[in-house]
């Protein structure tokens, strides 16, 4: 009977062979099917994703004039430039903050993904909303109510004041704790919604069935639950660790622009430098990098799925 | 530990509204700008409705918002069942494929984008900017639905086939009911992304379809005006209105669905 | 029949070709429409309310946050603008990539209003491609609550006593100009050792800094968490210093710079005549005025210093310094080949 409430299909051996013999017979039906369902995904991408990096791509490779504009050629020279240390450093930073920042915002996402599961559905869509409706206000708006609220002149002050606090020196903003702080409540709802979908497709038997079997509240999260929502979280993860590699108003409103995120020097490039290329250089390592990575993590996931089987 | 949790999601909650409430209280303050308090006034709400430059943005917004965001959901929500029901060879592929505008810094795909739709001498306004912003929302989408559909036991959808229900009754009988809140957190999200979008929109607006961030962002030099925190609140007290008015009853009866995979009892009819 | 069936055919083709000839830009009918691209608050609601009431053209005004964002639009595609407001280095640019289209002089009347400073400048001799709108400074803005003196020269801004209070301007052309003249270098240097020089400058500087603020840092210099800033002069700090007598705004004595924005046609405008209508029109002396009355922002129009109406606006140093102040001040051009000078010295600046 508990054996039929988990959700893993690797789990249950006997429909896998059913499976099998019936994909034989359904294998281009169900090709045909697939395909038709991923044709409009595939069109949208090809015209406004994959046609634009190819243009990029090939940006990467041109030469700039002195007032910004692109001149056709061919030069190795904008990936050339990539190889000063200065670039390694920019790279590494934003590299700490996206890993970082992922971390919080996962760990914060599935706390909070948790809580929300286990309301009643009708409340589950009511505090989904009260997530994301702060965040129709505009960005630009809320990161001044931020720095109102942490600057001198503000409520944060004000309490640090009155509890005797010497406040002469202190600065919550611009600040590095700021950035984190911005950073995390920026990407929260990316973060908690694809781990709530996952989530919320468990079968909450299944905690039932971890206790009746002996799990404490750890295990029961690590051993059972993580795993079940593994998709969920790795999307969350991707969510969030890639855009924030991008970001480049947070560091410059809330970090005071000393530290530069991959984000701001290719803003930078693109504009002040007036150095497309380049810029397309520095996107197009950016882009195989993740690339890569996406493919580590891809293998890794599905050697992890096979060890559960 | 579930006690703990518990405190520590309804903090979080309290601290992603800890600029709201800060935007709600300077919406009223008489200053023009700066955060001292120099009394209560109405005056931003009245100069709000005056600036019919900004509220034409926020209509734009709005829309395209709503566009761009209900095409990615639809997309996503196929894309997902095709990645994970029907996975043909390559399936990776397209997935690593549809998360690429994500990779992709922004102002470097809105320049690409523009230069794209100049070529084929597309005329930029809402079509282009709800292209834009699909690309963007796309990834989101089908993530989070892809997420809620692999989590989904297989063997319900199954069960359905083996009952006689044709794909299309699975869809709507089984499927969709049961990736209801995903589909609306999708769409939530995707539209909430829309909404605050910059860059992207920077370079694919057209002549007076500017969207309200890029209009906001444009103020940067000059100055916030606190019209902007009447705004906000509005929104916010909007939203609530809305919420409250249509009722938890409503609610209840809209969004309800099975609370995930039915639970044992209601699965008597399946075939064991 | 046949008779018939040509001179329709003949009409039809008439009618085709005429329809053909009015939407490729309005050659024989006049524009009702003009399509701007300026920054946000340079031109007042009045202008335009007024420019719409006399000729009947609507008017839409897209905003933008940077020059260097609308040259990339520009450049990017068509994106159908007819008048761009560039700052004074951005012409050149826009010059350079072949953006904007050259001023037929004989169309536009009231050039001669321009103030001498404004006629004919270094970034665009002649006027060939830009009409001067408005102007302002580059300068430096502090509290003086919090420096406990009165502040004239650069040299606040490298000074460790006001560590962790001192901001400068996230623009790389911008921030080169306090470095370039605290060393006693003109700020139009495209010398590479100046530019090393002033590089060094703004390393030493990174420190002390709290950090670079193009924004809001009027608000912060308003609420005590900045002592010293560097300020672009102009109807935002005139607006902080009129409501808070503790902020200044002052042009070093180093001399500090000048920005100009003004209006130039768009490559393939749409609209061509409605643009050179725009033109003239802003010319006018009683309309120039209003960027000051309604703008607050100083006009570079010279005939209109009559028509204004709040006359302390005149005697303000964020809005209209003296020649005396800007003795040494000059307009900041495009550095051409120089420009990879200050690209490498700010990259090393913003990754220390």
């Amino acid at each position: 009977m508990t054996t039929d409430t988990i959700a893993r299909p690797e789990q249950r051996p006997a429909p896998r062979r059913r499976e099998r013999a019936s994909s034989h017979r359904q294998t281009r039906a169900t090709t045909v099917t697939g395909l038709l369902l991923l044709a409009p995904a595939i069109i949208a991408v090809l015209g406004l994703a994959i046609i634009p990096i190819l243009l990029v791509a090939r940006n990467s490779f041109a030469e700039s004039n002195v007032y910004g504009g692109i001149t056709g050629g061919f030069t190795l020279e904008n990936y050339a430039h990539l190889l000063d240390p200065v670039y390694a450093k920019v790279l590494g930073y934003s590299l700490g903050m996206a890993l970082l920042n992922t971390v919080v915002c996962l760990a914060v996402g599935y706390v909070v993904s948790y809580y929300i599961v286990s309301r009643p559905p009708t409340r589950q869509s009511l505090l989904l909303l009260l997530i994301i409706v702060p965040f129709w206000i505009d960005f630009l708006v809320r990161t001044f109510a931020w720095i109102s609220v942490l600057g001198r002149g503000g409520p944060v002050f004000g309490v640090l004041d009155a509890l005797g606090v010497d406040t002469a020196q202190l600065s919550l903003v611009p600040s590095q704790g700021a950035v984190v702080m911005g950073l995390l409540y920026a990407f929260l709802p990316t973060a908690i919604f694809p781990i709530y979908a996952s989530m919320r497709a468990i079968d909450p038997s299944v905690k039932e069935a971890a206790a009746d079997l002996g799990c404490g509240w750890w295990q029961t999260h690590f051993r059972v639950l993580m795993p079940l929502s593994s998709t969920g979280i790795v999307a969350a993860a991707m969510l969030t660790f890639i855009p924030t590699l991008g970001v480049f108003v947070i560091p410059v409103l809330l970090g005071g622009g000393k530290d530069q995120l991959v984000g701001n020097l290719i803003v930078t490039l693109y504009t002040e430098f007036r150095n497309q290329p380049m810029g397309a250089a520095v996107s197009m390592m950016l882009l195989v990098l993740m690339l890569l990575a996406m493919a580590v993590a891809g293998l890794i996931a599905r050697r992890g799925r096979k060890k559960v089987a | 530990m579930d006690r703990v949790t518990s405190w520590i999601a309804r903090l979080v909650l309290v601290f992603l509204y800890v600029p709201i409430v800060a935007v709600i209280v300077y919406s009223f303050n008489a200053a023009s700008g700066g955060y001292r308090w120099t009394g209560f006034s109405f005056r931003w709400y009245g100069e709000l409705f005056g600036d019919t430059a900004l509220l034409q943005t926020l209509a734009t917004s709005a829309v395209v918002g709503v566009l761009a965001a209900s095409v990615a959901t639809v997309i996503g929500l196929l894309a997902a069942i095709g990645l994970v029901r029907y996975p043909v060879k390559g399936s990776g592929v397209v997935l690593g494929a549809i998360v690429l505008p994500l990779i992709v810094p922004e102002i470097v795909l809105g320049v690409a984008l523009l230069s794209v739709f100049s070529f084929l001498h597309v005329p930029l306004g809402i079509l282009t900017l709800v292209l834009g912003h699909l690309i963007i929302t796309l990834p989101l989408t089908t993530l989070i639905m892809v997420g809620a559909f692999r989590t989904l036991d297989p063997s319900l959808i199954e069960a359905a086939a083996d009952l006689g229900c044709t794909p299309w009754r699975t869809f709507t009988r089984v499927l969709f009911p049961l990736m209801r809140s995903s589909i609306i957190a999708a769409w939530l999200l995707a539209f909430t992304v829309s909404l605050g979008n910059i860059v992207i929109s920077t370079f694919v607006s057209g002549v007076g379809s500017t969207t309200m961030p890029l209009r906001v962002y444009s103020l940067l030099k000059s100055g916030l005006t606190p019209e902007l925190n009447a705004l906000g609140t509005l929104l916010i007290v909007l939203t609530f209105v809305v919420v409250l008015s249509v009722g938890i009853q409503q609610m209840r009866r809209i969004l309800a669905s099975p609370s995930g995979p039915a639970p044992a009892p209601e699965r008597t009819t399946a075939p064991r | 029949m046949k008779r018939t069936a040509l001179i329709a055919v003949a009409a039809v083709a008439a009618l085709g070709l005429s329809a053909c000839s009015s939407g490729s830009g309005g050659s024989s009918a006049a524009s009702t429409q003009l399509n701007i691209y300026a920054w946000a608050d340079e031109i007042p609601k009045s202008v335009i309310a007024a420019f719409e009431k006399e000729t009947g053209i609507t008017v839409t005004v897209d905003t933008f946050d940077a020059n260097e964002t609308m040259i990339s639009k520009l450049a990017a595609g068509s994106a159908g603008y007819d008048i761009v407001e560039p700052s004074q280095y951005a012409v050149q640019q826009l010059v350079g990539q072949d953006l904007v289209e050259k001023l037929d002089h004989s169309k536009i009347t009231g050039l001669d209003n321009l103030g001498k400073k404004f006629a004919d400048p270094s970034y665009d001799p002649g006027n060939e491609y830009s009409v001067p709108w408005i102007w302002g400074t580059t300068g430096l803005a502090y509290n003086e609550k919090c420096t406990g003196k009165a502040i004239d020269s650069w040299d606040a801004l490298w000074d460790p006593a006001y560590k962790g209070k001192i901001y400068m301007l996230d623009n790389m052309l911008s921030a080169y100009i306090p470095a370039l003249q605290v060393n006693g270098l003109k700020a139009t240097s495209t010398s590479e050792k100046d530019i090393e020089k002033a590089t060094q400058s703004l390393l030493d500087q990174k420190p002390l800094l709290a950090g670079y603020n193009s924004s809001n840092y009027s608000d912060l210099l308003a609420s005590g968490d900045a002592c010293v800033a560097e300020a672009y002069g102009g109807s935002a700090i005139a607006k902080v210093t009129a409501a808070n007598p503790d902020v200044k705004f002052v042009i070093p004595k180093e001399g500090g710079t000048l920005w100009v924005d003004g209006f130039a046609v768009a490559k393939g405008a749409p609209h061509a005549d409605a643009a050179y209508k725009w033109l003239n029109f802003t010319l006018r002396p009683e309309i120039a005025a209003m960027a000051t009355n309604d703008g607050g922002s100083a006009t570079a129009n010279d005939a209109a210093k009559a028509d204004i109406t709040d006359k302390t606006m005149l005697e303000s140093v964020a809005v209209y310094p003296t020649d005396e102040q800007l003795k040494d001040s000059e307009f900041i051009v495009d550095p051409g080949k120089a420009l990879q000078y200050f690209q490498q010295g700010w990259t090393k600046v913003k990754a220390s």
